[in-house]
């Protein structure tokens, strides 16, 4: 399993009590008994974790599924290696 | 002793506290008058070393549901709660819900999530801030949670009186039974304020010990006490009317026979020198008992241990109750200052002490000062003692003072 859907996972079982079970790429956060707020802090936790610029909006709807989620964190990850650090 | 208002039963308490969770470990570590003190990591670069915390454990702190959301003191006071509704017999998914009150009191709510919110809003920006920040750090949450866990959709509040809190909730719940605004009242107070802000605000006014010595930092009426050392926790109480207890069989562990309430009008956090407003809050809460001061045989003091309180504290019972002195105890030799939690966790000991005609040791004393040598302070080991009524006083910042009369529940030893 890659790094980023562990974590996912980990956090979706042990932060937010989401049956393991019915955890996969497919499942959408609202099934997964997220409420809204739950689901901007699972947003808030994952940009806590990888230091990537979510979306508050776009990314905590309740549509939003486990493998989208999964995806955009890596494509952010992925611009952010290659971009030159612009925090000096 | 016949009562100017009828008493109320208290069919259940309920603890989380620096000397365990539940009633059982507390009272135990009451009795057994060792301090909770211990050098806290947490306090690390901050003026003071010690704080009583509560212990962890499982099963209030991992296990809780959406626990993210639940500030500390939230987690204390659902499981106090939780612990309180079940000693008193009671099932919440039987009862009426319309009909159940939730009344807790703190003195700072979730200052922990605040201070958390705080910090990373300003180191990180406004993205930093957890969705959750509101919910946990707004003090009525814990009330709230509470009356979504147990399903009572009565009457549910918080009330804040610094560290009278606890007590200002017990008085305000029986005043709801004794309009009928509900026929059962959770009344408890809970607090978790062991936290930066809190602990160098209380240490710049020269409010905390500055003692290193755990087992003697918070010794209350102590001739060198020099200040509180700070604690947390929760308390709760099941208040109901005796009819209604009575009608469903349960066995009250004493009663609540009278409260009373009254502000010092005199300063913002110094008592006042005579205690008048704890004398008033005394005097209506005997009115309301039916009871005289020469009824009175024993005191749960507020007795923090820092110099001003102590005195003016010991300084009033000494001068109401000269004829006929009362046992005085205080908790936070033992507990420390639980804050707003104090009013709820001493109300529940009192309730304990009533029932077992035992009144716990004063942790940390050694010796008397001019003030407090006047008063029958119980110091080694718990004291058997016939007790018809007895005194939790409560005091807070703001001039708050409450205190809360119990009796036997069984027949008057007398």
């Amino acid at each position: 399993m890659n790094p980023v859907r562990e974590h996912l996972v980990t956090l979706l079982t042990e932060k937010f009590e989401a049956p393991p079970g019915s955890i996969h790429d497919d499942a959408a956060l609202g099934d997964l008994d997220l409420d809204s707020l739950a689901r901007v802090e699972l947003v808030f936790s994952l940009q806590d974790h990888w230091g990537v610029p979510l979306d508050d909006d776009r990314d905590s709807t309740g549509d939003v599924t486990v493998g989208r989620l999964v995806d955009r964190i890596e494509t952010l990850l992925a611009q952010s290696a290659q971009e030159p650090d612009r925090s000096e | 002793m016949s009562t100017a208002h009828p008493p109320l039963a208290v069919t259940g308490i309920g603890l989380v506290t620096p000397a365990g969770h539940g009633a059982g470990p507390t009272w135990r570590g009451v009795l057994g008058a060792v301090g909770t003190a211990a050098p806290d990591p947490a306090l690390t670069g901050l003026p003071v070393v010690l704080s009583c915390r509560v212990p962890e454990d499982s099963a209030t702190q991992a296990g809780e549901r959406r626990s993210w959301q639940l500030d500390r003191a939230t987690r204390f006071a659902l499981a106090a709660a939780r612990e309180a509704v079940a000693d008193a017999g009671l099932d919440p998914a039987r009862w009426d819900g319309a009909r159940v009150a939730v009344v807790l009191g703190s003195a700072a709510g979730g200052v922990g999530s605040y201070e958390h919110a705080a910090e990373r809003l300003r180191t990180l920006g406004p993205a930093a801030v957890s969705p959750a920040a509101l919910p946990a750090f707004l003090p009525n949450m814990a009330a709230g949670r509470i009356a979504i866990e147990f399903g009572t959709t009565g009457p549910v509040m918080h009330t804040a009186t610094a560290c009278a809190s606890g007590a200002t909730a017990i008085h305000t719940a029986a005043l709801l039974l004794r309009t009928g605004a509900c026929d059962v009242a959770l009344a408890g107070g809970t607090d978790a304020m062991i936290t930066p802000v809190c602990v160098s605000g209380f240490a710049r006014m020269k409010a905390l010990s500055r003692n290193t010595d755990p087992t003697r930092a918070s010794r209350p009426f102590d001739a060198d006490r020099d200040g509180f050392v700070i604690g947390e926790g929760a308390g709760f109480l099941v208040l109901e009317r005796l009819a209604d207890a009575a009608s469903r069989r349960a066995a009250p562990r004493a009663l609540l026979v009278g409260a009373g309430t009254a502000a010092d009008a005199f300063h913002p956090v110094a008592p006042h020198p005579d205690a008048r407003g704890l004398e008033q809050a005394v005097r209506l809460a005997l009115a309301e008992a039916g009871a005289g001061l020469g009824d009175v045989d024993h005191i749960n003091a507020h007795g923090t241990s820092t110099p001003l309180n102590d005195s003016a504290e010991a300084r009033l019972i000494h001068r109401l109750f000269a004829r006929r002195p009362p046992s005085v105890t205080s908790a936070k030799g033992v507990l420390g200052h639980t804050m707003g939690a104090a009013g709820a966790i001493e109300a529940a000991l009192t309730v304990l002490t009533v029932q077992h005609r035992l009144v716990p040791g004063t942790a940390g004393f050694a010796l008397p000062d001019w003030d407090t040598g006047g008063i029958d302070l119980v110091l080694d080991g718990p004291r058997r003692q016939r007790l018809r009524l007895a005194l939790s006083t409560s005091a807070g910042f703001g001039g708050h003072n409450t205190a809360l009369a119990f009796a036997p529940a069984g027949p008057s030893p007398d």
